[in-house]
């Protein structure tokens, strides 16, 4: 598949937020480990404002643009704080009313460019970041011009990314405090992005 | 058991901003829901000075919107940060060339919201920068700035910065002027008793009688130890001593000391720790410049205090002490 058209890019969106609500108690209870237990309501929360944003545009920028803006309007919470920001980082970089591989890249090294500027997570910190920055890394390292492929190879890593924060020991906000008692369970972030990147493969593959 | 005069728990807000524009006409007026501007605004051409918190805190932060120090603030629920779109919205009333310089007081929800909306802001064409508080210690002697809480020094920082921007600095300048308050700047609190949420009843602090607890935060979050309740002499004594292990003032340094009352503490007490804390300043070879003892940021009827205390350059006294300040809690009679 050469192109990501804008009816491809939404119904990905759509299925993303369906199977995080299939999950939303199992985030939820992985976040209790180390946190206040409430990751899963605010990420169906903040997806759902996002793809409620999402309808009205044709274009990327613009419907990239509202995502954003939805999601930090309508929502609160650094779940809400981290996902605008990665839809107003793809805005950033994304135009058009499709998208080839290079297109796609760009939009999703943009997304991660502006989440990086709202924390100082890196990868092995145990947090959302070890599913992202790798998936989005595994996408620009691929040479392939079939936009399927490059979702494939980021799905592929954030997998991998989020199955790995089970060993780390949190080191970043709040969590950090709870030291060697986070070991052992999945970052509730790290696995709500996984989800997330991996519902987009799913889509675009079937 | 009812232990507040209050009507419906969810309109204590609203109620309370209420109430204080109708005493205060002159002087400031509500701008939308939960946002408190000046009655008379400051020139265009001048920077606007706009801060965020919850309510509960009263006096503060509303209390100092006023010629000579913020021109807006955006009010959330009891001890809870306000939403990025309220504060989207009063950034939106404030916008102009010179700019707005946003105080945020180190708290996650108030951080978090302030960082969506100047994302928000930025894409709106609305120039804004953040000047980011941390004066609390509790976190230990030169704990980084990121893990330290914003306390009541934000007050004489709105007063000094907002004094700068009366005079037309420009948000360049103001963000240096602050910047350079901030790091000279350290509060420590000190509680006793317990305090409850209005809306919920729930112990916000609960401390066995006779016990105190140095460094305890803005909402009862605890920091310190507990230990027994020492005289105001010994207590006063710890807290500067603490409080210059993090400033490092030097003999002949100009400082700023506040007593701020958090709620139940008599006005008396505040006056024999401020009584105290002068006279230990004065002993290391410092020199109280300026002073004030208030209940400036309280924490409904927590028993205790925050002492602020600030080593001050030339230009932060003068905007201190001889530039005019006319909110409806920090007057200063000036130029």
């Amino acid at each position: 598949m050469e192109l990501l058209t804008i009816d491809l890019f939404k119904a990905m969106l759509r299925q993303a937020l369906e199977e995080i609500k299939k999950r939303e108690d199992e985030f939820s209870r992985l976040d209790a480990v180390i946190g206040d237990g409430d990751h899963g309501t605010a990420i169906v929360t903040a997806l759902s404002a996002a793809v409620k944003a999402a309808e009205k545009q044709t274009e990327f920028k613009a419907l990239l643009n509202d995502m954003g803006f939805g999601v930090m309007l309508e929502t609160s919470g650094s779940t809400s704080t981290l996902l605008g920001a990665f839809f107003l980082g793809m805005s950033d970089s994304a135009s058009g009313i499709a998208l080839d591989a290079a297109g796609v890249k760009a939009m999703f090294a943009g997304g991660l460019a502006n989440v990086a500027k709202q924390t100082q997570a890196r990868i092995g910190d145990k947090t959302m970041m070890d599913a992202l920055i790798p998936a989005v890394e595994a996408m620009q390292a691929s040479a392939s011009a079939d936009v399927r492929e490059l979702f494939e190879a980021a799905a592929t890593a954030a997998m991998q990314g989020a199955a790995q924060t089970i060993n780390m020991k949190a080191n970043y906000g709040r969590a950090r405090n709870y030291g060697e008692r986070s070991i052992g369970y999945a970052d509730s972030g790290a696995s709500s992005w996984c989800c997330m990147i991996n519902a987009f493969a799913e889509c675009i593959i079937n | 058991m009812k232990t507040k005069f209050i009507n419906e728990p969810e309109n204590v807000t609203s109620e309370l901003l209420e109430g204080y524009v109708l005493c205060y006409p002159d002087k400031v007026k509500l701008g939308g829901e939960n946002i408190i501007l000046r009655a008379n605004p400051k020139d265009e051409g001048k920077v606007a000075i706009v801060t965020l918190g919850g309510s509960g805190h009263e006096p503060a932060l509303s209390g100092f919107v006023g010629e000579g120090m913020l021109d807006c603030s955006v009010v959330g629920d009891v001890f809870a940060a306000p939403g990025a779109q309220r504060l989207f919205q009063a950034l939106q009333l404030m916008k102009r060339e010179a700019g707005i310089l946003l105080v945020v007081l180190n708290h996650s929800g108030d951080v978090m919201s302030a960082n969506m909306a100047c994302q928000l802001a930025e894409r709106a064409g609305i120039r804004v920068r953040q000047l980011v508080t941390h004066d609390d210690i509790s976190a230990g002697i030169g704990a980084p700035a990121d893990d330290r809480r914003g306390l009541a020094g934000c007050i004489p920082l709105y007063k000094v910065i907002g004094a700068a921007a009366e005079e037309g600095k420009s948000l360049d300048e103001l963000i240096e002027i602050g910047e350079r308050f901030n790091k000279q700047i350290a509060t420590l609190a000190v509680a006793t008793g317990k305090c409850t949420h209005p809306q919920n009843n729930a112990l916000i602090s609960d401390l066995p009688p006779g016990i105190m607890e140095i460094g305890m935060g803005q909402h009862g979050e605890g920091g310190g130890g507990q230990k027994p309740l020492v005289s105001a002499d010994e207590t006063a004594v710890e807290m500067v001593d603490l409080l210059c292990r993090q400033l490092q003032p030097k003999s002949g340094d100009k400082m700023m000391l506040i007593i701020n009352g958090t709620g139940a503490t008599t006005q008396m007490e505040h006056n024999i720790i401020f009584r105290k804390a002068y006279k230990e300043l004065e002993a290391r070879g410092m020199k109280v410049a300026a002073g004030r003892i208030q209940e400036i940021l309280t924490v409904q009827e927590q028993a205790g205090f925050q002492m602020i205390m600030a080593i001050l350059d030339d230009d932060h006294i003068d905007y201190l002490n001889n530039r005019k300040a006319d909110a409806p809690y920090w007057t200063t009679i000036g130029k």
